[in-house]
């Protein structure tokens, strides 16, 4: 059993989070080692080719809130990070659409055209938004404290919070508290009538999440989402040149430049505990590195359920993370086409195809989607995400072909009789047929289909169950309670074992926000 | 080609139904967006015969982008008496008021003019879309609304000119016609109603019209206005009047309180100079108990008009070595106001006027300086350093001619 | 003219409650009850010939203890019985959870489904015991203006914590986990029998218009156990019938000095320059008052007595923006014997019967009305009022009531006809039937009450039976809305006291002796 040596820090996970806290940590001047357990970096935002000449951004799609400051701080665009903004949102409809774009004035005149009122609420909506994302973000940007025996820094910061709370207007206060307590539907009736709108809206607070537009809860996953919109003028959100991967390649090379050393292909067995001390991890090939720090990047089940013994933990916490709901609800379906989609209702090539399409005609739509998966089916006519890269970025397809990328809800991980070849194929028609109802010529176009269950997901890229997120984001999983009471502040029942990936405050998407704080904490601890 | 081909535009913005004859005119081919409409800023090189157009002859402008909503029914008035601050109980059937309209805490939403159509049909126009907010406030009421905007043509012919104009063409001599009142007209077979407005503080008539007749309206306006000098005229010279005139724009003199975002940005029609338009003896209306809160504490700010003293600013060039630099059109960005070394206001539009030889501005300052003659100091910036140079309170309209109000003998 | 110190418009619990406590401190108080009888849901009368029932609610979950005190209700003739079998969840087969009073016993009658079930149960209902504390305290607040709370407020909120003493700041933790969960969350932590995971899930839906796979259930299933002394699913009768309850506090409101007058119908609540005045009669005009209170909901109190053009635009949108949307329905049957139930006992038929075999069976259920059709296979609690009051029918007859979910208020592509009733009927018998195999034919008259006419004959805005939905945006602060949530409206001299102000809906008058002390203050 060669013990090799020893580092400061070993970061268990290339996602994008085990690579921000490690970039952070080596700019500190540690010496950091990341163990991948694939062949790539990237976790769930990885660029792979999937088919000859055909890449895909495999899992993660779209970037917009990773945060400016680790762009800023890691020099992100040295390292090759370059996002190429979506130019519009578009819904398909039976004889119509809704496309919204960045030019206020069309977008107007294309909401006006659909409901006068909802064009004018329209321009308040999204300011009062970026005001309350604002109200939000000290509360993203401050470690939990420990509720149940908080420090005195702790207490400070909570103080501070409230403080900030207190200067809030009513207004903004207000539509805060209706934003982590309802549903996004609710919400978004109190402000617009125009169904395709709303249920566009509501989508956002359904992606990686098992609920329904008409679920209590489901209007904070819309906030988290609209994040994106806060620092951008109009739908910050963008697709990285290079596909989602190349984001992950730049915080590597960002890691890499101030010294981190990475390993691919180095999947971690165990992390090795001596009296209650993480001192090191063992790989399954039986090499052993040994580190001050072992941060997981994994999410909470696989940190503490597969990576140490439970008999290393407390028992109220074990049960915590056993009661942590981690439910997968998406899929993904990737497809390379010979030529791009005719949608019906809006004839060409056009901005309508170089940004986001969503397949969510009307609450009733999604609901329905929810219903299935409630009672453990997939969905029969599914909401879709989609967005074609390759007329964003040529190089994503061999020259004149394309890739079209579908972010797919909803396929539950527990699906009744489980996941199989059969069921996957099956869920990839549905996924295709509800294309087709739009866009008629999809079938005759698609050279090769990647259809991903929430059951690949967890097998290629680690994620228990397929959740996207890491946990879901209930307002129970949040902030002090994200992953646990007591261990919210990127530590752990283990000394010296800290985690920072998405299961942890603030949650997922690439924001790299839980691996900047995690490594704060940690440089704090030091 | 299409004339609609010649703006890449044309996807995104609305042309109005007088574009086909205003894009041929427009030399400089130089456009604004104003209301999702593409507006001409001017139409020749320069601004300024359009300028002295308004105010030596006749100005012809495309105001279609003004929103326009129709307010009908038994309740329209009641509705209406609650929705602004004027007293619309007053407002004469042919007669059209000014007025500002606030949120409940006496914050100015929006301004515009009613017109009076009938008994219980009203016209509202506004700088903003303000349906939303009107059909809210309309709960429980019996009336209808509709939008207008696009159903309802509009042009501004402004001048001393103008009403000779409009009596060569008009079935009905507009003589009578007293300062914000209307009528209703022909021209030849088409039906127009004119109101006696207009955004510039001079002799003016506003034309309302169905779209369809759009066109023909221009055309004979345009060719009956030939020898009175009708000049088309863009939003530049237009900008220049209406300072001169004292009368301020939303979004640039003032943010609706809708939109304000922070407490800070929102006006009151007192701290706008609109006090006037406040009737506090009327029955509630929206903002009542906070204007009149207001009203008895005073104001913290106050609107007015300055004039920044010519003898400090050719000064100031002359240390430079350079003849007093003036702008040659209306500005819009914000500027410092200050009283000894402490910053007391800002100004938030002005222009040199021409006609009246004074550099003048509109700006909010603090009450305790706003009186008539208060000494304060403009910042400007002379070869790239910022300098003070003295500015007074003046009265505004800073240009208010006789013929603005007066009729014919 | 007599001139009052306070009026109180409908002659509700909570409006007797407040008037009662406002005349015992010495105030000219005066009720105005639109119908010939006080009590507003707390309403017993014959629905059939010599057939009695009790019109809305069969069982009180809880009184706040503060007014049984301050009132003295016990004297006043209040007597409340509470069986030993609070509620029996059904199964086809017989073998039904019975949930006693003494956990042991619910125990024993899970382990005929789950002996880890029933080891885990005392150690449930300690827990939901534990936490409900949590909101007893904060029941007994006034909701504090928020945010910007003053640090008087923030020593007020002082009480609230209390239960930390106790339960320990875990215990703090825990509420705050339960509150925003989902029933099959919170199920998936404790249990795996399906009758009983369906059983406790009752008490996250009951009279709520969401499923139990919605967030915040976890906070409605706490809400129908407070001062429950630890027993699940904790039920009380009110001796002679609800209508007992609202006798009891009619007799201590006249006690204390308080005008009731009946047949009453306030025509308007009189508003200018946003300062309330009074109130006018429809049929004796204007009468005026100090202080106007409002036990009526906030839709019928402002939309529809004060009138929007005498609302503020904010506060007016955001009554507009409070949700109502009532689901659920009342039926009755008059029977012409006591059914038997195969499995149940005599004696164990003055309890509370519900049909909730699984979470999924009522969330199915909940599905129909999100878009917008009565419940095919309903949701259904029901009860025997006749088997301990025995003037509810004639002899060896009886009455079963049922309150039944989901039916919805609002209806696509249909509305509430009496077809619709019957079908409602009839989907309410299909489903009995699977557990009282006789039940259509001894059936003798029956009385539906659909959301609309719980609406049109009890002022209920959209049927909602606690004047607004019990879910987190509308709890506490935000109740009925963040800018009269202290019980005082925008408009001078108007306050509320129903359901629709914290701490929301049920027979427990919370509502009106928060809003009474408010007031005094």
């Amino acid at each position: 059993m060669p013990t090799i040596k020893k580092y400061d820090a070993i970061v268990i996970g290339g996602g994008h989070n085990g690579l921000t806290a490690a970039a952070y940590l080596a700019r500190a001047g540690k010496e950091v080692l990341v163990l991948e357990r694939r062949y790539v970096l990237g976790g769930a935002a990885v660029t792979e080719e999937v088919f000859p000449g055909f890449k895909f951004s495999v899992c993660s799609y779209v970037v917009s809130l990773l945060k400016a400051n680790i762009i800023r701080e890691l020099m992100l665009p040295k390292f090759g990070l370059e996002l190429l903004p979506l130019e519009s949102t578009f819904t398909p409809l039976e004889n119509d659409y809704l496309i919204r774009t960045a030019d206020p004035d069309e977008t107007y005149r294309e909401m006006y055209r659909h409901s006068p009122r909802d064009a004018e609420t329209y321009t308040r909506f999204g300011p009062l938004m970026g005001q309350i994302g604002m109200a939000v973000r000290p509360i993203l940007e401050t470690i939990p404290p420990n509720a149940i025996r908080p420090s005195f820094p702790d207490l400070s910061a909570m103080k501070k919070l409230l403080n900030h709370f207190k200067t809030l207007s009513d207004e903004q206060f207000e539509y805060l508290t209706k934003l982590m307590t309802m549903s996004s539907a609710d919400f978004l009736d109190e402000w617009f009538e125009f169904e395709p709108l709303k249920a566009t809206m509501a989508a956002s607070g359904i992606i990686g999440t098992f609920m329904g537009p008409r679920s209590p809860g489901s209007a904070y996953v819309m906030l988290h989402h609209y994040m994106g919109d806060i620092d951008g003028s109009f739908r910050a959100w963008g697709f990285q040149r290079g596909g989602t991967g190349a984001v992950s390649m730049a915080i590597a090379r960002s890691a890499e430049h101030f010294g981190a050393k990475i390993m691919t292909e180095a999947p971690v067995e165990k992390v090795i505990v001596k009296n209650g001390r993480a001192v090191g991890v063992a790989l399954e090939n039986g090499d052993e590195y040994k580190a001050d720090k072992v941060i997981s990047g994994l999410d909470p089940k696989l940190s503490f359920l597969k990576m140490v013994d439970e008999t290393d933990l407390p028992n109220d916490f074990v049960t915590d993370i056993k009661n942590f709901r981690i439910r997968g609800s998406s899929g993904k379906v990737n497809l390379a086409l010979d030529v791009l989609p005719e949608f019906t209702c809006l004839p060409g090539n056009g901005p309508h195809l170089r940004g986001a399409i969503s397949i969510s005609p009307d609450f009733d739509y999604i609901e329905k989607a929810y219903d299935d998966a409630k009672y453990g089916n997939f969905s029969e006519a599914p909401y879709i995400d989609i967005i074609i890269p390759s007329v964003l970025d040529p190089e994503m397809a061999p020259p004149g072909k394309h890739v079209m990328s579908c972010f797919v809800q909803y396929a539950p991980y527990n699906i009744k009789g489980g996941w199989n070849d059969q069921k996957r194929e099956d869920f990839g028609d549905a996924v295709i047929n509800a294309l087709a109802r739009y866009a008629p010529n999809i079938k005759e176009i698609i050279l090769h289909r990647q259809v991903l269950t929430p059951a690949d997901i967890e097998s290629t890229f680690g994620m228990t169950e397929g959740n996207i997120f890491h946990g879901e984001l209930t307002l129970q999983q949040l902030f002090a309670l994200r992953p646990a009471v007591k261990w919210a502040n990127y530590k752990t029942p283990i000394t010296n074992y800290y985690q920072c990936g998405s299961g942890t405050h603030p949650g997922g998407g690439i924001t790299g926000s839980p691996g900047e704080m995690a490594a704060k904490k940690i440089l704090k601890d030091w | 080609m299409s004339y609609k081909n010649q703006f890449m535009a044309h996807t995104q913005l609305i042309l109005s139904p007088f574009f086909e004859r205003t894009t041929k005119l427009n030399e400089s081919q130089e456009w604004r967006r104003w209301s999702g409409y593409l507006a001409a800023t001017n139409y020749e090189l320069t601004h300024e015969n359009e300028y002295f157009a308004i105010r030596t002859k006749a100005a012809l402008l495309d105001i279609t982008p003004l929103y326009k909503y129709i307010i009908s029914g038994s309740d329209a008035q009641q509705f209406l008496d609650r929705l602004v601050t004027r007293n619309i109980g007053i407002c004469k059937v042919g007669q059209v008021m000014y007025t500002p309209w606030c949120d409940e805490d006496g914050k100015q939403i929006d301004d515009g003019t009613v017109q009076r159509l009938a008994n219980d049909k009203f016209r509202i126009t506004s700088a903003e879309p303000n349906l939303e907010w009107i059909e809210q406030n309309a709960a429980g009421m019996n009336l209808t609304i509709s939008d207008d905007s696009k159903t309802t043509a509009a042009l501004a012919l402004q001048g001393p000119n103008s009403r000779a104009i409009l009596n060569s063409i008009a079935s009905d001599s507009l003589d009578s016609l007293k300062f914000f009142w209307m009528m209703n007209t022909q021209f030849h077979d088409i039906s127009v109603t004119i109101s006696r407005t207009g955004y510039t503080g001079d002799l003016g008539y506003e034309i309302w019209m169905d779209p369809k007749d759009a066109l023909s309206v221009w055309d004979l306006l345009m060719d009956k206005g030939k020898s009175y000098g009708i000049t088309p005229t863009g939003l530049q010279a237009l900008d220049m009047a209406r300072i001169e005139a004292g009368l301020i724009l939303l979004d640039v003199d003032y943010i609706s309180a809708r939109h304000a975002i922070i407490e800070p940005r929102k006006s009151s029609p007192y701290e706008l100079g609109l006090g006037w338009a406040v009737k506090m003896k009327k029955k509630d209306f929206i903002g009542k108990k906070a204007l009149k809160a207001e009203l008895l504490r005073g104001p913290k700010w106050n609107l007015v008009g300055i004039e920044i003293e010519w003898e400090g600013l050719e000064n100031l060039y002359r240390d430079a070595g350079l003849a007093p630099g003036l702008p040659s059109t209306a500005w819009r960005t914000s500027t410092p106001l200050y009283h000894g070394d402490e910053q007391v206001g800002y100004a938030t539009s002005g222009c040199w006027s021409p006609i009246l030889k004074r550099y003048i501005a509109l700006a909010h300052v603090k009450s305790e300086f706003s009186q008539l003659g208060s000494k304060l100091k403009f910042e400007l910036k002379v070869e790239h350093f910022r300098k003070l140079t003295p500015a007074k309170v003046v009265n505004t309209p800073f240009f208010d001619p006789e013929r603005k109000r007066s009729c014919p003998q | 003219m007599v001139h009052y110190d306070i009026i109180v418009v409908g002659g509700g619990l909570n409006s007797l409650v407040t008037a009662s406590i406002l005349g015992k401190s010495g105030k000219k108080v005066l009720v105005l009850e639109a119908k010939d009888q006080v009590g507003g849901m707390a309403v017993t009368a014959e629905f059939a010939p010599k057939y009695k029932c009790n019109m809305l609610n069969d069982t009180v979950k809880w009184i706040d203890p503060r007014v049984m005190k301050q009132l003295d209700l016990v004297s006043q003739g209040l007597e409340l019985v509470s069986p030993d079998v609070v509620r029996i969840a059904l199964d086809q087969s017989g073998q039904h959870i019975l949930f006693h009073q003494d956990p042991n016993q619910t125990a024993k009658s899970i382990a005929n489904h789950s002996d880890k079930d029933a080891k885990a149960w005392q150690a449930f209902a300690t827990y939901i015991d534990n936490l409900s504390q949590f909101l007893e305290k904060l029941y007994e607040l006034t909701p504090p203006k928020l945010p910007d709370l003053g640090l008087k407020e923030v020593l007020s909120l002082r009480s609230m914590l209390k239960p930390i003493k106790k339960h320990g700041t875990r215990g703090l933790v825990d509420f705050m986990r339960v509150v925003p969960m989902m029933m099959p969350e919170l199920m998936d932590e404790w249990f795996e029998s399906e009758l009983l995971r369906g059983a406790v899930s009752t008490a996250g839906i009951n009279h709520i218009t969401l499923g139990p796979f919605s967030a915040a259930t976890g906070y409605n299933l706490l809400h129908q156990h407070v001062h429950a002394n630890g027993v699940f699913h904790h039920a009380q009768f009110v001796k002679g019938g609800t209508e007992n309850l609202a006798n009891a506090l009619l007799r201590s409101a006249v006690a204390n000095g308080v005008e009731v007058r009946r047949n009453a119908v306030v025509h308007s609540i009189n508003v200018a320059n946003a300062v309330c005045s009074g109130i006018t009669l429809n049929d004796e005009g204007i009468i005026e008052a100090k202080q106007v209170i409002s036990g009526l909901d906030p839709h019928n109190t402002f939309i529809n007595l004060v009138g929007p053009s005498e609302l503020n635009p904010t506060f007016y949108t955001q009554l507009r923006n409070i949700k109502y949307r009532g689901s659920v329905a009342r039926i009755h049957f008059a029977l012409n014997g006591l059914p038997e139930i195969k499995g149940v006992k005599e004696d164990q038929m003055n309890t509370v019967f519900s049909i909730s075999p699984s979470i999924e069976y009522l969330e199915r259920a909940a599905d129909d009305a999100k878009y917008g059709r009565i419940a095919e296979k309903p949701y259904i609690e029901f009860t025997f009022p006749s088997v301990s009051n025995s003037d509810f029918a004639p002899k060896r007859k009886h009455v079963l009531s049922a309150t039944l979910q989901y039916a919805p208020y609002h209806l696509r592509g249909q509305h509430w006809s009496d077809d619709l009733k019957e079908q409602l009927r009839n989907n309410v018998i299909k489903t009995l039937e699977n557990y009282i195999p006789k039940i259509s034919s001894m059936i003798e008259y029956t009385s539906v009450l659909s959301p609309k006419d719980l609406e049109d004959k009890f002022g209920l805005t959209e049927g909602n039976l606690n004047h607004g939905e019990m879910t987190l945006d509308q709890f506490f602060f935000m109740r009925p809305t963040i800018s009269s949530a202290q019980y005082k409206s925008p408009i001078e001299n108007l306050y509320l006291c129903g359901p629709g102000t914290h701490p929301g809906g049920g027979l427990h008058g919370a509502n009106g002796y928060n809003a009474a002390y408010q007031i005094i203050k």
